[in-house]
């Protein structure tokens, strides 16, 4: 489907879609195993860490599935959520609860959500957010090659982006580039919550506390990363560690994503 | 006014940590029943299911209307949590009588793969852990979302254990966190004062 098509599906059925209407809404493209190499390893943790593979949403969940979530279900909504699942800005930028405004385009990408909400909006929709792994995996493709690591083009497009102040608008989440696997917006649009972001800071040595020594996580961390391109990988992981489970920020969206119907549990 | 006098006198009971109550403790002890939506700061909104090793699977808000001395843990745990146990026995060993068997202490394990209800029956059974005591398996979602509510970050391990954060959480009546003790050491006394606090307020 065409951007134009997508759109005009969401202005078709903005309100009253129930979860399973609004999964079918988002393409969910088959992203193939492989592994990841995370940054930052417990003593004893393997290198690399095989992924299955799974389904993942072309693109992040925009300003008017969330509008259809919440009107379902009102203990989401911004007036209705405890403290206790999402800070004050939770959807501040909305013009009312069940109103979207100037500052949140229905095609865009919701951001100002915690990941409490994030989960229900996935659970409602029938789906589950993606695992570190599982997000890092999908997010290693180029936008030519399976493997993104020796695409110049997708390293140059997440440090423009890095570099850019988030604009107040957000642009349409459909616009994207797609990449190698026909997915949209990984770099370059949202930062985007995973299901374990909260175990980005734990390691072995950090039994004691629940954070690691800060000092590794400053820019410089990089610098003895084993490529330069990992600089993205980095920051993402500083930010999943400097999060917590209600934060709600100006930038922060989600997508969601499923088992391959093989490995779903009947 | 008589409610504000006892309620004067639990406090600088609370203060002195004496381990006897005096007499007047009587006119608070039987708070009613609580009623109501649940408070939007109490933990007892996760609609999480947990079994107990007991066999009975509830959700939290079954502790609701007493207080709780909560800590997530897993069994097999050599270090930190065989720790947290032998705090929180202390702090239930600090409270006034009456208070020993009405507040909850609960242990939710990050381990659902290997704390079934039955590994924690036998770990109840190896600590000679009591009634007062409450011993939880949850799947993941639940297990998750209750640390991220309580902000107790957790991560397995390639060897099968966890790191985690180590947290005795106090919860009140209504199941909102009154006061955290976060690390290994000390902080006893004031998780105490919190507990008994908690057991005064209606």
């Amino acid at each position: 489907m065409n951007r134009r098509g997508l759109f005009a599906l969401l202005l078709a059925v903005p309100v009253g879609l129930v979860g399973e209407e609004a999964a079918r809404v988002v393409k969910m493209l088959p992203i193939p195993a492989g592994d990841y190499a995370p940054p930052l390893r417990a003593a004893g943790e393997p290198e690399r860490v095989a992924v299955a593979a799974f389904l993942l949403d072309e693109r992040p969940v925009t300003n008017a599935e969330f509008l259809a979530f919440v009107t379902t279900q009102p203990r989401w909504r911004r007036s209705q959520i405890s403290p206790l699942f999402a800070e004050e800005a939770y959807l501040h930028h909305w013009a009312g609860d069940l109103e979207l405004g100037p500052l949140a385009p229905g095609a865009a990408p919701v951001v100002r959500v915690s990941w409490f909400a994030a989960r229900a909006y996935a659970r409602w929709a029938g789906k589950r957010l993606p695992t570190t792994a599982e997000w890092e995996l999908a997010a290693a493709a180029g936008f030519t090659r399976a493997d993104g690591k020796n695409d110049p083009e997708l390293a140059r497009a997440a440090q423009v982006w890095l570099a850019r102040p988030v604009p107040s608008i957000l642009p349409e989440a459909a616009s994207a580039r797609p990449d190698f696997n026909g997915v949209r917006g990984l770099h370059g649009l949202v930062w985007e919550w995973v299901e374990d972001f909260s175990t980005a800071m734990v390691t072995g040595e950090s039994r004691a506390d629940s954070g690691l020594n800060r000092d590794l996580f400053c820019g410089a961390g990089a610098v003895s990363a084993r490529d330069p391109g990992d600089y993205a990988a980095f920051m993402r992981l500083a930010l999943r560690s400097s999060l917590t489970a209600r934060y709600t920020t100006t930038a922060l969206g989600f997508r969601c994503a499923r088992d391959l119907p093989a490995h779903t549990s009947p | 006014m008589k409610t504000i006098t006892c309620l004067l006198a639990l406090l600088a009971t609370a203060i002195a940590a004496a381990p006897v109550g005096t007499p007047k403790e009587d006119c608070c002890k039987e708070a009613p029943p609580p009623a109501g939506p649940i408070s939007a700061r109490s933990i007892y909104q996760l609609d999480a299911k947990f079994c107990a090793d007991t066999g009975q699977c509830l959700p939290l808000a079954t502790l609701r209307g007493r207080p709780v001395v909560l800590a997530m843990f897993f069994a097999s745990c050599g270090y930190a949590c065989p720790r947290l146990v032998t705090d929180m026995q202390a702090i239930r060993g600090r409270l006034p009588a009456e208070l020993r068997d009405k507040a909850a202490f609960v242990l939710v394990s990050f381990d659902v793969e290997r704390d079934t209800p039955g590994a924690l029956a036998d770990y109840r059974r190896q600590r000679a852990l009591d009634g007062a005591w409450t011993l939880l398996h949850g799947d993941q979602d639940a297990v998750s979302e209750l640390a991220a509510l309580l902000g107790v970050k957790f991560r397995r391990e390639p060897s099968g254990n966890f790191a985690h954060s180590n947290l005795i959480a106090i919860l009140n009546a209504e199941g909102e966190v009154v006061h955290r003790r976060e690390g290994l050491s000390g902080g006893l006394d004031e998780a105490t004062q919190a507990v008994m606090a908690a057991a005064t307020r209606k």
